[in-house]
């Protein structure tokens, strides 16, 4: 019974590491477009009548990467879906922000924000985008701004703790500056719980 | 001025009198009242021609451009979005060598992309190769030109907002333009500007004596001048009245200005051709017009084309009558070789190449009449009209091409099929989720009409569009409501203080006793909906829209839980934003940004975030909405969605089927589709039949990422019964993964414990959690 049971242990760790490697990133959620033109006519609208049966509920975050075109799945992959954490950002993005960044040492924050509103179009799920626009909001003295934009990275920041201390010290900067000081010393104890 | 000073020194010596005077006198003061009006006359034309030249010389329109396209490893966008799109923005199939022609080989993509200005910097020009597979864009990289992983292709012209009288132009200045041009034009039309007085009395005579020798106007004898007061002063009819005007308006230029800016204003007046309504002026926006280049870009067979256009801008229309057009073209290539502009054998080869000219312009007026409409809305905010028509503003907006496309299809192939079609109605707005952009926005079933804009002005009751805001503000309250709350679905009568009774129904007429609150809400059902809202309190609910963007008044009455909020579908818009990024309001914008014509920032309209909710509370109605799409009222999309593609949505239908709601979300894209009549009649249609077909119809054309929302914070999901309304095992009966916040799960367990790599699974996953 033990052995079993490390052994099961041992197999779902595998899974768990080999999903946290494969689930984050835009791609596992990226579908193209499909049945644009299919013919079957809508199905009337039911307001009553018997359930469907349950359908088998399944993670996203547990699926095995599927290469695209996505081969026709099995089984209905309809389910409620979250994931655990926001997008990496696409090589496009992190050129975006890095010439954001330079245009902030050069006191330019309006172009920066121009270039970081660029790359949040092409990253709209990935906090660091979100914790960037903040921090330009700072450079242009903009703090309400800024504490949003924070917040709104820490919604995406799911459970890459890195990511969540970033971005719970950059609102306890904020907030500081801001005057709100339990509200500074709040988020830095969610900073240094992590 | 100095004549009348003249005048007025002459008169002294006509002092003395004699009895042969009586004759002379009047004649003399007839000359003497002629030369006073004449002066006076001069004065006057002189202020007009130098109010005209000082003052603004053009009225110059606003451009509106779609959102540029960005082209990068990953972005999502189809072959033939993709190829549409070039067509879109002037690009024209060829080589993908030559400046603004792209080449495709399939799914292979070479770009010679032209580059733009931006208001935050220049786009430089490159020759960009990608290719398109799986509707994403891979292998992307730049062949010639500077090196970026991200590039903007220019933007489409989508727009214009005119002056009265519907002149269009595209300034030039003088430096820019390439010297061919201006050489050509005077080679062709005015040999002797740059040493005449605005008159060339010898070019008249000879004009005058060709002409008597042919019997008819063969040529003119008028300077640049002359044609440039004639364009900007005096209409077209000739008389000798006008003709003696020209003339001195000629002069009166020449006196009070260099010939370089009487040139550069010649340059951006004259008059080159029609489209439609709209008059093309000047040499900068005839280049667009005809070749889709900027006028710099323009090789000397083209300039001369140009040029020998200004004889007669519709007699030798290069695309109504390209024989004409080209025998024109071949006369000034001529004339420009004996000017010494180009060599014989240069004129040679040129005189050897077809027109050159686009296949159609590469802008059209009001293409898309209820999005500008928007745009004009948003625009007067901060803008006056007549700034807009006159100052060549460029408004960057949010539009996409292929997302507008695709909406306006849905609508146009959806609404023919439903019952009762003759006398529905559609609007459609479709924003991007996470940046509140507005992508598209279809006003009525004839997108090309710019009437009625349904999108924006057709305030309809929301419906059960309101029923996630109602369970929102419950499940705010979380020791009280969580998703597997059960709620009653019974009937019930309200008494008001006026006597008069109120009894909700279900959409069915069903009663099921008690649901779980999240069935509730994916099925529609309406009695738990109004049970629900009256318990934690109508101003709870209106509150909560207020938080998420409703600004107009909110009734009181109980029925406004069941929907009786009137809201245009931008409106309800805006409100599930909110919804749809985990309680951050962003406002809908249509514009990013605005710049004068030189370039210069008048306005940014930035991203903004708000957090107007509880994220935990939001993602527990995201999830019920996703269910809605899978079990409940929206399910029947996968009927033409692919099954992969996860959303979230909620359909909404008023009484009768008088209006048909539906708005949804994936990870990438907000809609709300309306459907109804114009005279508020009733229909037989539900939010399902009638709204959720369009919706759907244009997600499927769209590649998109599905819906995942991020677990906040806060959130846990167990599995559990939701008939035992207990914890349960994966696999057990009834089990179902469900999110809680935190502390909110039920503190039972039903008997089921689950299979071994349940438990050891749910173990692990509370580890990495």
């Amino acid at each position: 019974m033990r052995k079993v049971t490390i052994m099961h242990a041992a197999s779902f760790a595998l899974i768990l590491g080999l999903t946290g490697c494969s689930a984050p990133g835009g791609g596992s959620i990226y579908v193209p477009m499909g049945g644009g033109d299919q013919s079957r006519a809508p199905e009337p609208p039911r307001t009553s009548g018997q359930e469907r049966s349950e359908p088998q509920v399944w993670r996203k975050s547990e699926q095995p990467e599927v290469s695209e075109p996505a081969p026709a799945p099995e089984q209905p992959t309809r389910s409620p879906s979250y994931r655990e954490s926001g997008d990496e950002l696409p090589a496009a993005a992190v050129a975006l922000i890095r010439d954001a960044d330079q245009r902030l040492q050069q006191g330019d924050s309006a172009v920066a924000i121009a270039r970081l509103e660029r790359a949040q179009r092409v990253a709209p799920r990935s906090a660091e985008v979100y914790f960037k626009l903040a921090e330009a909001y700072v450079a242009g003295n903009n703090l309400g701004a800024a504490e949003q934009f924070t917040l709104k990275g820490l919604s995406l920041a799911g459970n890459d703790s890195r990511m969540q201390r970033s971005g719970w010290l950059l609102l306890a900067d904020i907030r500081r500056a801001r005057g709100n000081v339990a509200g500074a010393s709040q988020a830095e104890d969610r900073a240094r719980s992590l | 001025m100095s004549k009348s000073t003249k005048s007025r020194k002459k008169s002294p010596k006509r002092q003395p009198k004699n009895r042969r005077s009586g004759l002379w006198r009047l004649l003399f003061r007839f000359a003497l009242l002629g030369l006073v009006v004449l002066a006076g006359w001069m004065v006057y034309l002189d202020a007009v021609v130098t109010s005209r030249f000082e003052g603004r010389r053009f009225e110059v329109p606003s451009r509106v451009y779609a959102r540029p396209l960005e082209l990068y490893d990953g972005a999502s966008v189809s072959a033939s979005g993709l190829a549409r799109e070039l067509e879109l923005a002037g690009y024209r199939a060829g080589d993908g060598v030559k400046l603004g022609t792209y080449r495709r080989n399939g799914g292979r993509f070479v770009i010679s992309a032209r580059g733009f200005v931006f208001p935050d910097g220049e786009e430089p020009r490159r020759r960009i190769s990608l290719v398109v597979s799986g509707d994403k864009v891979r292998s992307f990289s730049v062949v010639v030109g500077p090196t970026s992983p991200i590039v903007r292709l220019e933007p489409a012209q989508i727009g214009g907002i005119y002056p009265a009288h519907r002149e269009d132009r595209v300034l030039v200045q003088l430096e820019e333009v390439p010297e061919l041009l201006p050489s050509t034009l005077m080679a062709v039309e005015d040999r002797e500007f740059y040493s005449h007085f605005g008159l060339a009395p010898l070019s008249i005579a000879r004009a005058m004596l060709a002409n008597i020798k042919a019997g008819r106007v063969v040529q003119g004898g008028s300077t640049l001048t002359q044609q440039l007061v004639k364009n900007f002063f005096l209409t077209r009819e000739q008389t000798l009245l006008r003709k003696g005007n020209e003339a001195l308006m000629s002069i009166l230029l020449e006196l009070h200005y260099e010939k370089d800016d009487i040139l550069e204003t010649y340059l951006n007046e004259v008059y080159l051709g029609q489209a439609g309504v709209r008059s093309i002026h000047g040499f900068g926006l005839a280049s667009q017009f005809y070749f889709g280049e900027r006028l710099k870009d323009l090789a000397p067979h083209q300039m001369a084309l140009l040029v020998g256009m200004v004889k007669g801008p519709s007699y030798y229309n290069p695309r109504r009558h390209p024989k004409r057009a080209i025998a024109r073209r071949n006369l000034v290539l001529d004339e420009m070789a004996e000017a010494g502009l180009l060599t014989e054998q240069e004129a040679k080869t040129a005189k050897a190449k077809p027109l050159g000219v686009s296949g159609k312009p590469s802008f059209t007026d009001n293409r898309y009449p209820a999005y500008i409409d928007l745009v004009r809305r948003h625009l007067a905010r901060d803008y006056q009209e007549e700034d807009l028509q006159s100052e060549g503003l460029r408004i960057f907006t949010t539009l996409d091409p292929a997302v507008q496309h695709a909406s306006e299809v849905a609508v146009s192939k959806t609404l023919p099929k439903l019952p009762g079609s003759e006398a529905l109605e559609a609007a459609l707005v479709v924003t991007a989720k996470d940046t509140g952009e507005v992508l598209a926005l279809v006003g009525g079933k004839d997108p090309s009409f710019a009437g009625f804009n349904r999108a924006v002005d057709a305030k309809r009751p929301m419906g059960s569009l309101i029923k996630p805001f109602v369970y929102l503000a419950a499940l705010e309250q979380a020791e009280r409501y969580t998703l597997i709350t059960p709620v009653k679905d019974q009937a019930f009568t309200l008494e008001f203080d006026d006597g008069k009774l109120w009894q909700p129904k279900n959409f069915d007429k069903q009663e099921r006793g008690e649901v779980p609150l999240h069935r509730a809400l994916s099925k529609s059902y309406n009695l738990p909906a109004v049970r629900v809202g009256l318990d934690v309190g109508i101003p709870q609910v209106q509150e909560k829209l207020r938080a998420f963007g409703i600004t107009s008044p909110i009734s009181d009455y109980p029925s406004m839980l069941l929907g009786s909020v009137n809201l245009a579908p931008v409106d309800v818009a805006q409100l599930y934003q909110g919804l749809a990024t985990s309680g951050f309001n962003t406002p809908l914008r249509t514009i990013r940004e605005v710049t004068d014509a030189d370039n210069e920032p008048l306005s940014r309209y930035n991203l903004k975030v708000d957090q107007v909710a509880d994220p935990a509370a939001v993602h527990l109605v995201q999830y019920a909405m996703q269910e809605t799409m899978q079990e409940g009222t929206g399910r029947s999309a996968y009927y033409t969605l692919p099954d992969q593609l996860t959303l979230a949505g909620k359909t909404g239908t008023t009484d009768d089927g008088r209006d048909a709601w539906f708005a949804g979300f994936s990870g990438d894209l907000l809609a709300v589709a309306w459907v109804g009549r114009d005279d508020n009649g009733p229909t037989a249609l539900t939010g399902a039949s009638g709204a959720l077909p369009i919706w759907s119809t244009m997600m499927a054309q769209i590649p998109q990422h599905g819906f995942s929302p991020v677990m906040p914070d806060g959130v846990q999901y167990h599995w559990v019964d939701t008939e035992a309304n207990a914890l349960t095992g994966e696999g057990c009966q009834n089990a179902r993964l469900i999110p809680f916040v935190a502390g909110s799960e039920p503190d039972t367990h039903t008997g089921c414990n689950g299979d071994l790599g349940g438990q050891i699974r749910s173990w692990f996953e509370g580890l990495f959690r």
